[in-house]
């Protein structure tokens, strides 16, 4: 299968076209995308926060999951439908560009951890649920929501200053891994090509 | 203010910024990240006062939670967008966008303020009667509304040009 047909496909779309040539499209969808993303981290931070007992501890977790996580679905769902819209502007791109690949990684991973949460670990949850301290495998899931939201807005930024997308910087500057951040860049250099 | 761009982008701290590549979408990391956390605790204090969330607490539970992340969040965003404007001194003052911005700043922060100052010593009269009166919803959905036109206007940096015409300072 040629990846790069199918991409270069959905780069010649009217949407993409639009998108990518137009003189606010891009602006706006972007604009959203961050809004959303806000949104998305703002919303799931409390609950995190929540989860490893640093606030909201005397409001019953499923209170605190039961107001947020609807508008944390919002948020996610309007930026994935903006995310799709930038993606499909610049499709050939994005798909072999590394920065969007591990934050499509970082997202994946987001999703795991929140199954594993919701399918196992929430099963006990008439047990902690207004208990301050929550139970390792809760806290975990927090922690690890957290880093993973974190990381998928540090990744997402990047995607804006590496190659073929230096909207502010000048097109010859591109982040190269193995000098970004001197010797621990070229110690991950390898394993994230 | 090309004057006073020009200054800045003579100093040491815009020499640092500008002259290491990974310190921009570093700082504009953190900005955005700072952000989210302003959202989501605004978020929980505005969808309080409208009912939306939070009805299991009272608003003055709800707003001294949160009012701890909503002035560190401000306090990270400060901080960070005056280490933006060393690093990029033209691109952030010679735009339209970025004063729009800041004057929605102003505001934004200002009704936080005003509110927390007002809620203070009348907590049972918030739970009574205020939280109910209009007015008090209608600062809610502007501060709201605020916020979100402050993320948009904070993107539009990035083609001020583009997108306010004749309007942008850079044309």
């Amino acid at each position: 299968m040629d990846f790069y047909q199918i991409f270069s496909g959905i780069e010649a779309t009217g949407i993409a076209t639009w998108v990518r040539e137009s003189l606010y499209g891009l602006p706006i969808v972007n604009a959203l995308h961050v809004i959303s993303i806000a949104l998305v981290f703002g919303t799931i931070f409390v609950v995190d926060l929540r989860l490893v007992g640093w606030q909201s501890v005397t409001r019953p977790f499923t209170n605190v999951a039961g107001d947020l996580l609807k508008w944390t679905w919002l948020g996610f769902a309007v930026a994935l439908v903006t995310g799709l819209l930038m993606f499909s502007a610049n499709a050939t791109t994005f798909y072999v560009n590394t920065q969007f690949q591990l934050k499509l990684a970082a997202i994946a991973l987001a999703g795991i951890n929140m199954m594993v949460f919701e399918l196992v670990t929430v099963r006990s949850v008439s047990q902690w649920d207004t208990d301050r301290t929550t139970p390792n495998a809760a806290r975990f899931a927090g922690f690890a929501s957290i880093t993973l939201w974190v990381s998928v807005i540090v990744l997402g930024r990047w995607i804006g200053y590496s190659k073929g997308f230096n909207f502010d910087a000048p097109i010859d500057i591109d982040f190269d891994l193995d000098n970004l951040f001197g010797a621990a860049g070229q110690l991950i250099a390898p394993y994230v090509g | 203010m090309r004057e006073f761009a020009n200054w800045l982008a003579g100093t040491g701290l815009n020499q640092t910024i500008a002259g290491n590549l990974w310190m921009i979408p570093t700082i504009q990391s953190v900005h955005i990240v700072a952000i989210g956390v302003l959202v989501g605790a605004l978020f929980m204090v505005d969808m309080r006062i409208l009912g939306v969330v939070g009805k299991d607490q009272s608003l003055v539970v709800t707003s001294r939670r949160f009012a701890p992340w909503i002035w560190g969040a401000i306090a990270v965003l400060l901080t960070s967008g005056v280490l933006l404007i060393f690093g990029e001194p033209e691109r952030e003052l010679l735009s339209f966008s970025f004063w729009a911005k800041m004057i929605l700043v102003v505001i934004g922060t200002a009704i936080v303020a005003a509110f927390q100052i007002h809620l203070r010593g009348r907590e049972a009269e918030w739970e009574t009667t205020l939280v109910a009166a209009p007015l008090t919803k209608v600062f809610a959905i502007a501060s709201i509304g605020i916020w979100i036109a402050i993320m948009v206007l904070g993107r539009f940096i990035a083609w001020d040009a583009q997108i306010w015409g004749a309007l942008s300072p850079q044309l």
